[in-house]
Protein backbone atom coordinates (compact mmCIF):
# COMPACT_ATOMS: atom_id res chain seq x y z
CA UNK A 1 0.00 0.00 0.00
CA UNK A 2 0.96 4.00 -0.69
CA UNK A 3 2.21 4.98 2.50
CA UNK A 4 4.14 8.15 1.29
CA UNK A 5 0.92 10.18 1.59
CA UNK A 6 1.97 9.74 5.45
CA UNK A 7 4.86 11.88 5.71
CA UNK A 8 2.93 15.01 3.51
CA UNK A 9 3.58 18.15 5.96
CA UNK A 10 -0.34 18.88 5.54
CA UNK A 11 -0.33 22.03 7.77
CA UNK A 12 1.78 23.48 4.72
CA UNK A 13 -1.13 23.27 2.88
CA UNK A 14 -3.19 24.60 5.80
CA UNK A 15 -3.43 28.92 5.14
CA UNK A 16 -4.92 29.03 8.74
CA UNK A 17 -1.94 27.53 10.42
CA UNK A 18 -0.50 29.34 13.65
CA UNK A 19 2.86 29.76 13.24
CA UNK A 20 5.93 30.99 15.28
CA UNK A 21 5.69 35.24 14.26
CA UNK A 22 2.02 34.72 14.72
CA UNK A 23 2.30 34.62 18.81
CA UNK A 24 5.49 36.70 19.26
CA UNK A 25 7.52 39.33 17.50
CA UNK A 26 11.06 37.86 16.72
CA UNK A 27 13.95 39.37 18.27
CA UNK A 28 14.50 42.72 15.73
CA UNK A 29 18.47 42.32 15.69
CA UNK A 30 20.03 40.01 13.33
CA UNK A 31 22.04 37.03 14.80
CA UNK A 32 25.37 39.02 13.93
CA UNK A 33 23.77 42.22 15.98
CA UNK A 34 22.83 40.10 18.14
CA UNK A 35 26.40 38.12 18.97
CA UNK A 36 28.15 41.24 18.86
CA UNK A 37 26.34 42.72 21.64
CA UNK A 38 26.15 39.42 23.15
CA UNK A 39 30.23 40.25 23.20
CA UNK A 40 30.33 43.39 24.48
CA UNK A 41 28.20 42.88 27.41
CA UNK A 42 30.51 39.75 28.58
CA UNK A 43 33.34 42.00 28.51
CA UNK A 44 31.60 45.26 30.47
CA UNK A 45 29.98 42.49 32.64
CA UNK A 46 33.67 41.11 33.57
CA UNK A 47 34.45 44.79 34.30
CA UNK A 48 31.49 45.24 36.53
CA UNK A 49 32.31 42.20 38.56
CA UNK A 50 35.97 43.33 39.14
CA UNK A 51 34.67 45.91 40.76
CA UNK A 52 32.73 43.64 42.52
CA UNK A 53 29.45 45.48 40.93
CA UNK A 54 27.31 42.09 41.14
CA UNK A 55 23.37 44.42 40.44
CA UNK A 56 24.68 46.36 37.51
CA UNK A 57 26.62 43.21 36.08
CA UNK A 58 23.20 41.39 36.43
CA UNK A 59 21.48 44.34 34.96
CA UNK A 60 23.99 44.55 32.00
CA UNK A 61 22.90 41.14 30.92
CA UNK A 62 19.54 40.95 31.33
CA UNK A 63 18.70 44.05 30.00
CA UNK A 64 17.21 43.20 26.54
CA UNK A 65 18.74 39.82 25.70
CA UNK A 66 18.81 37.72 22.61
CA UNK A 67 15.59 35.57 22.42
CA UNK A 68 13.46 34.15 19.87
CA UNK A 69 15.07 31.35 16.52
CA UNK A 70 18.24 32.47 14.57
CA UNK A 71 20.58 33.70 17.75
CA UNK A 72 21.90 30.62 19.15
CA UNK A 73 25.15 31.44 19.70
CA UNK A 74 24.54 35.14 20.99
CA UNK A 75 22.26 33.12 23.86
CA UNK A 76 24.96 31.06 24.51
CA UNK A 77 27.49 33.80 25.17
CA UNK A 78 24.72 35.46 27.44
CA UNK A 79 23.69 32.34 29.40
CA UNK A 80 27.95 31.65 29.77
CA UNK A 81 27.81 35.47 31.12
CA UNK A 82 25.18 35.29 33.56
CA UNK A 83 26.82 31.90 34.91
CA UNK A 84 29.71 33.73 35.65
CA UNK A 85 27.82 36.37 37.94
CA UNK A 86 25.95 33.36 39.29
CA UNK A 87 28.57 31.52 40.10
CA UNK A 88 30.54 34.38 42.00
CA UNK A 89 27.75 35.90 44.05
CA UNK A 90 27.97 34.41 47.37
CA UNK A 91 24.77 32.72 48.56
CA UNK A 92 24.31 35.56 51.32
CA UNK A 93 23.89 38.67 48.89
CA UNK A 94 21.38 36.85 46.93
CA UNK A 95 17.91 38.12 48.38
CA UNK A 96 19.68 41.67 48.51
CA UNK A 97 20.99 41.56 44.88
CA UNK A 98 17.60 40.13 43.58
CA UNK A 99 15.88 42.71 45.41
CA UNK A 100 17.80 45.17 43.49
CA UNK A 101 16.64 44.31 40.09
CA UNK A 102 13.84 45.60 37.72
CA UNK A 103 10.89 43.33 37.74
CA UNK A 104 11.63 42.80 33.41
CA UNK A 105 15.07 41.73 34.71
CA UNK A 106 14.08 39.35 37.41
CA UNK A 107 11.35 38.07 34.99
CA UNK A 108 14.68 37.42 32.31
CA UNK A 109 16.49 36.32 35.46
CA UNK A 110 13.94 33.26 35.74
CA UNK A 111 13.91 32.46 32.25
CA UNK A 112 18.11 32.05 32.55
CA UNK A 113 17.55 29.84 35.81
CA UNK A 114 14.88 27.39 33.93
CA UNK A 115 17.31 27.60 30.86
CA UNK A 116 19.77 26.41 32.76
CA UNK A 117 17.78 23.84 34.51
CA UNK A 118 17.07 22.17 31.27
CA UNK A 119 20.85 22.05 30.02
CA UNK A 120 22.68 19.76 32.93
CA UNK A 121 26.33 19.47 32.34
CA UNK A 122 26.75 22.08 29.61
CA UNK A 123 29.65 24.68 30.25
CA UNK A 124 29.58 25.94 34.34
CA UNK A 125 26.29 25.08 35.26
CA UNK A 126 25.92 24.09 38.55
CA UNK A 127 22.60 22.96 40.08
CA UNK A 128 23.10 23.59 43.29
CA UNK A 129 23.89 27.04 42.43
CA UNK A 130 20.56 27.78 40.37
CA UNK A 131 18.29 26.09 42.76
CA UNK A 132 19.51 28.70 45.44
CA UNK A 133 18.99 31.87 43.05
CA UNK A 134 15.22 30.18 42.08
CA UNK A 135 14.60 29.60 45.60
CA UNK A 136 15.45 33.46 46.44
CA UNK A 137 13.93 34.52 43.17
CA UNK A 138 10.62 33.23 44.27
CA UNK A 139 10.31 34.56 47.74
CA UNK A 140 10.90 37.73 46.31
CA UNK A 141 9.19 38.07 42.46
CA UNK A 142 6.30 35.37 43.93
CA UNK A 143 4.87 32.26 41.17
CA UNK A 144 3.84 34.77 38.92
CA UNK A 145 7.38 35.19 37.78
CA UNK A 146 7.67 31.72 37.16
CA UNK A 147 4.26 31.41 35.23
CA UNK A 148 5.66 34.65 33.06
CA UNK A 149 8.50 32.31 32.17
CA UNK A 150 6.70 29.35 31.11
CA UNK A 151 4.31 31.08 29.04
CA UNK A 152 6.57 33.27 27.48
CA UNK A 153 7.79 32.37 23.61
CA UNK A 154 10.41 34.93 23.49
CA UNK A 155 12.77 32.37 24.97
CA UNK A 156 16.28 33.05 25.70
CA UNK B 1 -18.50 42.59 56.10
CA UNK B 2 -17.97 38.65 55.35
CA UNK B 3 -19.18 37.56 51.66
CA UNK B 4 -22.46 35.14 51.65
CA UNK B 5 -20.95 31.81 50.71
CA UNK B 6 -22.95 28.80 48.89
CA UNK B 7 -21.73 25.77 48.36
CA UNK B 8 -23.81 24.36 45.05
CA UNK B 9 -22.23 21.48 44.15
CA UNK B 10 -19.49 18.72 44.78
CA UNK B 11 -18.43 19.63 41.09
CA UNK B 12 -16.88 22.56 39.09
CA UNK B 13 -19.05 25.57 38.51
CA UNK B 14 -17.79 26.05 35.21
CA UNK B 15 -20.12 29.39 34.65
CA UNK B 16 -22.96 31.29 36.28
CA UNK B 17 -25.52 33.65 35.41
CA UNK B 18 -28.03 35.70 37.61
CA UNK B 19 -31.76 36.61 37.05
CA UNK B 20 -32.50 40.32 36.92
CA UNK B 21 -33.76 40.43 40.74
CA UNK B 22 -31.20 37.53 41.71
CA UNK B 23 -34.35 35.56 42.86
CA UNK B 24 -32.75 32.57 40.49
CA UNK B 25 -29.31 31.67 39.61
CA UNK B 26 -28.41 29.52 36.43
CA UNK B 27 -25.42 27.57 36.29
CA UNK B 28 -23.02 25.10 34.48
CA UNK B 29 -21.97 22.10 36.36
CA UNK B 30 -19.55 20.90 33.84
CA UNK B 31 -22.02 19.04 32.26
CA UNK B 32 -24.16 19.38 29.21
CA UNK B 33 -27.25 20.40 31.35
CA UNK B 34 -27.47 23.76 32.68
CA UNK B 35 -29.33 24.19 36.00
CA UNK B 36 -31.73 27.10 37.09
CA UNK B 37 -31.34 27.43 40.98
CA UNK B 38 -33.99 29.55 42.96
CA UNK B 39 -33.15 30.42 46.82
CA UNK B 40 -34.51 28.46 49.25
CA UNK B 41 -33.50 29.59 52.66
CA UNK B 42 -30.21 30.04 52.99
CA UNK B 43 -29.40 27.54 50.33
CA UNK B 44 -30.12 27.57 46.47
CA UNK B 45 -31.94 24.17 45.04
CA UNK B 46 -32.77 23.24 41.21
CA UNK B 47 -35.79 24.21 40.27
CA UNK B 48 -35.52 23.13 36.37
CA UNK B 49 -32.98 21.24 34.50
CA UNK B 50 -31.85 23.27 30.81
CA UNK B 51 -31.05 19.92 28.83
CA UNK B 52 -30.81 19.98 24.79
CA UNK B 53 -26.22 20.47 24.83
CA UNK B 54 -24.67 17.05 24.09
CA UNK B 55 -21.17 18.22 25.72
CA UNK B 56 -20.52 20.52 28.73
CA UNK B 57 -21.66 24.02 28.88
CA UNK B 58 -19.36 26.34 28.83
CA UNK B 59 -20.75 29.73 29.04
CA UNK B 60 -24.24 31.42 30.66
CA UNK B 61 -25.96 34.76 29.81
CA UNK B 62 -29.08 35.62 31.29
CA UNK B 63 -30.52 39.17 29.92
CA UNK B 64 -32.10 41.03 32.59
CA UNK B 65 -34.77 42.74 30.45
CA UNK B 66 -36.12 40.09 28.40
CA UNK B 67 -35.47 37.70 30.77
CA UNK B 68 -33.81 35.44 28.23
CA UNK B 69 -31.06 32.68 29.10
CA UNK B 70 -28.18 31.65 26.18
CA UNK B 71 -25.82 28.87 27.05
CA UNK B 72 -22.59 28.10 24.66
CA UNK B 73 -21.07 24.41 24.86
CA UNK B 74 -18.44 22.24 23.48
CA UNK B 75 -20.82 20.96 21.27
CA UNK B 76 -20.36 23.88 18.94
CA UNK B 77 -23.77 24.80 19.73
CA UNK B 78 -25.89 27.88 21.36
CA UNK B 79 -29.68 28.13 22.57
CA UNK B 80 -31.67 30.44 23.77
CA UNK B 81 -34.02 29.85 26.62
CA UNK B 82 -36.85 31.47 27.13
CA UNK B 83 -40.29 30.90 29.36
CA UNK B 84 -42.91 30.00 27.53
CA UNK B 85 -46.39 27.81 28.48
CA UNK B 86 -46.33 24.24 27.80
CA UNK B 87 -49.10 22.22 26.32
CA UNK B 88 -50.66 21.83 29.84
CA UNK B 89 -49.96 25.73 30.10
CA UNK B 90 -47.33 25.19 32.95
CA UNK B 91 -44.26 27.40 32.09
CA UNK B 92 -41.09 26.13 30.95
CA UNK B 93 -38.01 27.41 29.92
CA UNK B 94 -37.97 26.50 25.83
CA UNK B 95 -34.42 26.83 23.52
CA UNK B 96 -34.48 28.24 20.04
CA UNK B 97 -31.69 27.32 17.99
CA UNK B 98 -28.94 29.35 16.56
CA UNK B 99 -27.25 28.41 13.69
CA UNK B 100 -23.34 29.46 14.92
CA UNK B 101 -21.60 27.89 11.73
CA UNK B 102 -18.72 27.20 13.96
CA UNK B 103 -16.35 23.88 13.70
CA UNK B 104 -14.92 23.58 17.11
CA UNK B 105 -16.36 24.09 20.46
CA UNK B 106 -17.92 27.66 21.64
CA UNK B 107 -16.11 29.03 24.53
CA UNK B 108 -18.21 32.35 25.62
CA UNK B 109 -21.46 34.05 25.55
CA UNK B 110 -22.68 37.41 26.17
CA UNK B 111 -25.74 39.69 25.38
CA UNK B 112 -25.45 42.76 23.69
CA UNK B 113 -26.26 45.68 26.04
CA UNK B 114 -29.38 46.36 24.25
CA UNK B 115 -29.75 42.13 24.30
CA UNK B 116 -31.08 42.15 20.26
CA UNK B 117 -27.93 40.21 19.94
CA UNK B 118 -25.33 38.20 21.55
CA UNK B 119 -21.59 37.35 20.52
CA UNK B 120 -20.20 33.69 21.03
CA UNK B 121 -16.89 33.28 20.78
CA UNK B 122 -15.64 30.20 19.68
CA UNK B 123 -12.21 27.45 19.05
CA UNK B 124 -12.78 28.16 15.81
CA UNK B 125 -10.86 31.38 15.66
CA UNK B 126 -14.05 32.97 15.18
CA UNK B 127 -16.42 35.20 16.96
CA UNK B 128 -20.38 34.35 15.85
CA UNK B 129 -22.89 37.99 16.04
CA UNK B 130 -25.89 35.95 16.62
CA UNK B 131 -29.20 38.31 15.98
CA UNK B 132 -32.89 36.86 15.59
CA UNK B 133 -34.52 36.36 12.23
CA UNK B 134 -38.51 36.52 12.98
CA UNK B 135 -39.21 34.69 9.68
CA UNK B 136 -37.46 31.46 10.29
CA UNK B 137 -38.24 31.92 13.42
CA UNK B 138 -34.17 30.86 14.66
CA UNK B 139 -30.94 33.00 15.53
CA UNK B 140 -28.85 33.39 12.76
CA UNK B 141 -24.50 34.47 12.92
CA UNK B 142 -22.09 36.67 11.41
CA UNK B 143 -18.89 35.54 12.07
CA UNK B 144 -16.22 37.83 12.88
CA UNK B 145 -12.82 35.89 11.34
CA UNK B 146 -10.00 38.21 10.59
CA UNK B 147 -7.52 38.75 12.17
CA UNK B 148 -7.78 36.11 15.18
CA UNK B 149 -5.17 33.92 15.18
CA UNK B 150 -6.64 30.93 17.56
CA UNK B 151 -9.09 30.10 20.36
CA UNK B 152 -11.03 32.89 21.56
CA UNK B 153 -11.92 33.09 25.44
CA UNK B 154 -13.54 35.73 26.08
CA UNK B 155 -15.93 38.38 24.76
CA UNK B 156 -17.47 41.83 26.78
CA UNK B 157 -19.38 44.28 24.81
CA UNK B 158 -19.38 48.22 24.45
CA UNK B 159 -21.93 49.99 26.44
CA UNK B 160 -23.05 51.10 22.85
CA UNK B 161 -24.27 47.79 21.36
CA UNK B 162 -21.91 48.00 18.70
CA UNK B 163 -18.38 47.34 19.21
CA UNK B 164 -17.20 43.86 21.01
CA UNK B 165 -14.14 43.27 22.97
CA UNK B 166 -12.36 39.65 22.54
CA UNK B 167 -9.36 38.38 24.35
CA UNK B 168 -7.58 35.15 22.45
CA UNK B 169 -5.44 32.54 23.08
CA UNK B 170 -2.94 33.88 20.31
CA UNK B 171 -2.11 36.69 23.42
CA UNK B 172 -3.99 39.14 22.07
CA UNK B 173 -6.95 41.46 22.81
CA UNK B 174 -8.92 43.56 20.11
CA UNK B 175 -11.76 45.70 19.37
CA UNK B 176 -14.20 44.81 16.68
CA UNK B 177 -16.98 46.32 15.47
CA UNK B 178 -20.15 44.09 15.81
CA UNK B 179 -22.32 46.13 14.03
CA UNK B 180 -25.24 44.67 12.57
CA UNK B 181 -27.53 46.77 9.90
CA UNK B 182 -30.81 45.14 10.62
CA UNK B 183 -30.68 45.35 14.56
CA UNK B 184 -28.22 48.30 15.17
CA UNK B 185 -28.91 52.03 14.64
CA UNK B 186 -25.88 54.09 13.47
CA UNK B 187 -23.54 54.70 16.39
CA UNK B 188 -22.10 57.39 17.76
CA UNK B 189 -18.28 57.90 17.03
CA UNK B 190 -16.12 56.60 20.41
CA UNK B 191 -12.61 56.87 21.46
CA UNK B 192 -11.96 53.66 19.38
CA UNK B 193 -12.95 55.02 16.02
CA UNK B 194 -16.27 56.72 14.33
CA UNK B 195 -17.00 54.22 10.78
CA UNK B 196 -17.71 51.05 11.94
CA UNK B 197 -19.01 48.65 9.46
CA UNK B 198 -19.08 45.20 10.97
CA UNK B 199 -15.33 43.48 11.18
CA UNK B 200 -13.47 46.78 11.29
CA UNK B 201 -10.20 46.33 13.66
CA UNK B 202 -10.46 49.07 16.11
CA UNK B 203 -6.72 47.94 17.79
CA UNK B 204 -5.36 45.14 19.45
CA UNK B 205 -3.30 44.69 21.66
CA UNK B 206 -0.81 41.85 22.78
CA UNK B 207 0.27 40.93 26.47
CA UNK B 208 3.20 41.58 27.63
CA UNK B 209 4.91 38.19 28.25
CA UNK B 210 2.89 36.03 25.52
CA UNK B 211 0.26 34.80 27.83
CA UNK B 212 -3.22 33.48 26.49
CA UNK B 213 -5.87 36.40 26.71
CA UNK B 214 -8.06 34.99 29.48
CA UNK B 215 -10.28 37.74 30.26
CA UNK B 216 -11.66 40.88 28.76
CA UNK B 217 -13.92 43.72 30.08
CA UNK B 218 -14.84 47.23 28.78
CA UNK B 219 -14.90 50.16 31.81
CA UNK B 220 -18.45 51.15 32.42
CA UNK B 221 -17.89 54.24 30.15
CA UNK B 222 -16.98 51.92 27.44
CA UNK B 223 -13.63 54.49 27.02
CA UNK B 224 -11.12 52.00 28.40
CA UNK B 225 -10.25 48.12 28.35
CA UNK B 226 -8.98 45.95 30.63
CA UNK B 227 -7.58 42.29 29.85
CA UNK B 228 -6.32 39.59 32.36
CA UNK B 229 -3.86 36.93 30.71
CA UNK B 230 -2.01 34.10 31.67
CA UNK B 231 1.71 35.79 32.21
CA UNK B 232 0.00 37.08 35.71
CA UNK B 233 -0.46 40.35 34.70
CA UNK B 234 -3.33 42.67 34.38
CA UNK B 235 -3.30 44.73 31.90
CA UNK B 236 -5.61 48.53 31.10
CA UNK B 237 -5.80 50.06 27.92
CA UNK B 238 -5.50 54.06 27.41
CA UNK B 239 -7.32 54.49 23.48
CA UNK B 240 -6.78 58.02 23.58
CA UNK B 241 -3.09 58.45 24.48
CA UNK B 242 -2.44 54.51 23.57
CA UNK B 243 -0.86 53.82 26.72
CA UNK B 244 -1.11 50.96 28.52
CA UNK B 245 -0.74 50.16 31.72
CA UNK B 246 0.89 46.78 32.94
CA UNK B 247 0.04 45.56 36.41
CA UNK B 248 2.62 42.29 36.70
CA UNK B 249 1.44 40.00 39.64
CA UNK B 250 3.25 38.20 42.20
CA UNK B 251 0.90 34.93 42.16
CA UNK B 252 -1.17 32.99 39.86
CA UNK B 253 -3.16 34.15 36.48
CA UNK B 254 -6.19 35.91 36.74
CA UNK B 255 -9.16 34.42 34.38
CA UNK B 256 -12.37 36.63 34.97
CA UNK B 257 -12.83 40.48 35.50
CA UNK B 258 -15.07 43.12 36.23
CA UNK B 259 -15.22 47.14 36.62
CA UNK B 260 -16.60 47.93 39.54
CA UNK B 261 -16.27 51.67 38.85
CA UNK B 262 -14.55 53.46 36.35
CA UNK B 263 -11.01 53.07 38.21
CA UNK B 264 -11.49 50.15 39.62
CA UNK B 265 -11.46 46.60 38.42
CA UNK B 266 -11.93 43.13 40.43
CA UNK B 267 -10.32 39.81 38.80
CA UNK B 268 -9.94 36.99 39.76
CA UNK B 269 -8.61 33.40 39.04
CA UNK B 270 -6.50 30.46 40.08
CA UNK B 271 -5.09 32.18 42.95
CA UNK B 272 -8.52 31.58 44.60
CA UNK B 273 -9.16 35.13 45.88
CA UNK B 274 -10.70 38.58 44.20
CA UNK B 275 -7.87 40.95 43.92
CA UNK B 276 -8.63 44.55 43.75
CA UNK B 277 -7.01 47.20 41.36
CA UNK B 278 -7.21 50.84 41.21
CA UNK B 279 -5.64 53.47 39.32
CA UNK B 280 -6.12 56.06 36.92
CA UNK B 281 -4.29 57.21 33.41
CA UNK B 282 -1.11 58.04 35.52
CA UNK B 283 -0.56 54.32 36.97
CA UNK B 284 -2.67 51.39 38.09
CA UNK B 285 -1.81 48.92 41.48
CA UNK B 286 -3.20 46.09 43.12
CA UNK B 287 -5.28 47.49 46.27
CA UNK B 288 -5.89 44.58 48.10
CA UNK B 289 -7.92 41.35 47.89
CA UNK B 290 -11.52 40.74 48.82
CA UNK B 291 -10.75 37.75 50.38
CA UNK B 292 -9.46 38.75 54.25
CA UNK B 293 -8.38 34.82 54.61
CA UNK B 294 -10.20 33.79 57.97
CA UNK B 295 -12.98 31.90 56.27
CA UNK B 296 -11.36 28.75 54.88
CA UNK B 297 -9.04 26.73 57.29
CA UNK B 298 -9.75 27.11 61.06
CA UNK B 299 -6.48 26.36 62.70
CA UNK B 300 -3.78 23.47 62.00
CA UNK B 301 -0.57 24.48 59.66
CA UNK B 302 -2.49 26.03 57.34
CA UNK B 303 -3.12 29.03 59.49
CA UNK B 304 0.39 30.25 60.14
CA UNK B 305 0.77 32.93 57.34
CA UNK B 306 3.15 32.51 54.52
CA UNK B 307 1.97 32.10 50.86
CA UNK B 308 -1.53 32.24 52.11
CA UNK B 309 -3.61 30.36 48.83
CA UNK B 310 -1.08 28.00 48.88
CA UNK B 311 0.56 27.19 52.55
CA UNK B 312 -2.16 24.47 53.05
CA UNK B 313 -0.97 22.11 50.89
CA UNK B 314 3.18 23.32 51.01
CA UNK B 315 2.49 23.15 54.85
CA UNK B 316 1.42 19.35 54.40
CA UNK B 317 4.40 18.51 52.12
CA UNK B 318 6.84 20.62 54.56
CA UNK B 319 5.08 18.45 57.53
CA UNK B 320 5.64 14.86 55.33
CA UNK B 321 9.14 16.04 54.22
CA UNK B 322 10.75 17.50 58.30
CA UNK B 323 8.70 15.11 60.28
CA UNK B 324 7.51 12.02 58.43
CA UNK B 325 3.74 13.43 58.90
CA UNK B 326 2.12 11.28 55.82
CA UNK B 327 -1.04 12.38 54.55
CA UNK B 328 -1.69 9.00 53.30
CA UNK B 329 -1.16 7.43 56.69
CA UNK B 330 -4.34 9.31 58.08
CA UNK B 331 -2.00 11.29 60.89
CA UNK B 332 -3.05 14.81 59.28
CA UNK B 333 -6.37 15.09 58.84
CA UNK B 334 -8.61 16.37 56.25
CA UNK B 335 -8.59 19.95 57.20
CA UNK B 336 -4.48 20.30 56.62
CA UNK B 337 -4.65 20.49 53.23
CA UNK B 338 -7.85 23.35 53.10
CA UNK B 339 -6.86 26.90 52.03
CA UNK B 340 -7.42 29.94 54.07
CA UNK B 341 -9.53 31.51 51.02
CA UNK B 342 -13.23 31.24 50.84
CA UNK B 343 -13.15 29.14 47.56
CA UNK B 344 -10.76 26.38 48.00
CA UNK B 345 -10.10 26.17 44.15
CA UNK B 346 -9.49 28.31 40.84
CA UNK B 347 -12.25 30.78 40.53
CA UNK B 348 -14.26 30.64 37.26
CA UNK B 349 -16.44 33.38 36.69
CA UNK B 350 -16.53 37.01 38.24
CA UNK B 351 -19.73 39.17 37.68
CA UNK B 352 -21.37 42.01 38.71
CA UNK B 353 -24.09 41.31 41.50
CA UNK B 354 -25.75 44.32 42.59
CA UNK B 355 -25.55 48.11 41.69
CA UNK B 356 -25.78 49.98 38.73
CA UNK B 357 -22.55 49.55 36.04
CA UNK B 358 -19.52 52.38 37.47
CA UNK B 359 -20.70 51.74 40.97
CA UNK B 360 -21.20 48.07 41.64
CA UNK B 361 -21.48 47.25 45.48
CA UNK B 362 -21.37 43.66 45.32
CA UNK B 363 -19.67 41.06 42.58
CA UNK B 364 -20.61 36.78 42.75
CA UNK B 365 -17.67 34.40 41.89
CA UNK B 366 -17.96 30.70 41.54
CA UNK B 367 -15.27 28.30 41.06
CA UNK B 368 -13.94 24.75 40.52
CA UNK B 369 -14.95 24.06 44.01
CA UNK B 370 -18.59 24.22 43.42
CA UNK B 371 -19.06 27.04 45.31
CA UNK B 372 -20.68 30.10 44.92
CA UNK B 373 -19.26 33.63 47.07
CA UNK B 374 -21.09 37.11 47.13
CA UNK B 375 -18.89 39.85 47.51
CA UNK B 376 -18.91 43.43 48.96
CA UNK B 377 -16.09 45.32 46.75
CA UNK B 378 -15.90 48.30 49.55
CA UNK B 379 -14.72 45.08 51.99
CA UNK B 380 -11.12 45.11 51.22
CA UNK B 381 -8.40 44.11 52.95
CA UNK B 382 -4.34 44.29 52.29
CA UNK B 383 -2.54 41.43 50.91
CA UNK B 384 -0.08 39.61 54.08
CA UNK B 385 2.68 37.78 53.84
CA UNK B 386 2.54 36.99 49.97
CA UNK B 387 5.66 38.85 48.60
CA UNK B 388 7.92 36.79 50.45
CA UNK B 389 5.58 34.45 51.58
CA UNK B 390 7.28 30.94 50.43
CA UNK B 391 10.24 30.94 52.38
CA UNK B 392 11.25 27.27 53.75
CA UNK B 393 10.89 27.87 57.60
Amino acid sequence: MEVNFRKIDIDAFDEEVLRESDLYEEDPRGPAQALDEAKQKQTAVRSSLARNDIVGALSLVLDNPPYGPHVEEAKNISLQTLLTILNTTKSTEITNVVKSLSPDAQDTLMKYLYKGMGMPGWGDISGSVLLGWHEKLTEVAGTGCIVRTMTDRRTV
Amino acid sequence: MAPEVYHIAQTPIIAHAFNADRSALAVSLNSNEAQILARSGKEWATIETLSEHDKVITSIDWAPNSNRIVTASQDRNAYVWQQTPDDTGKVIWKPTLVLLRINRAATHVRWSPNEDKFAVASGARAIAICSFDPENNWWVSKLLKKPIRSTVLSVDWHPNNVLLAAGSADSQARVFSAYIKEVDSKPAATVWGSKLPFNTICSEYRSPAGGWVHGVAFSPSGDLLAFTSHDSSLNIVYPGSNVVHNVRMPSLPLVSLVWTTEDTIIAAGHDCQPFVFNGTEGGWQEAGTLDDQSGGASGGPARRGGLAARSGAFAAFQAADSRGLGGSSGSSGSGDTKLTTVHQNTITDVRIYDGAPGQVARVSTSGVDGSLAIWDVNAVSAITGRLGGMSMR
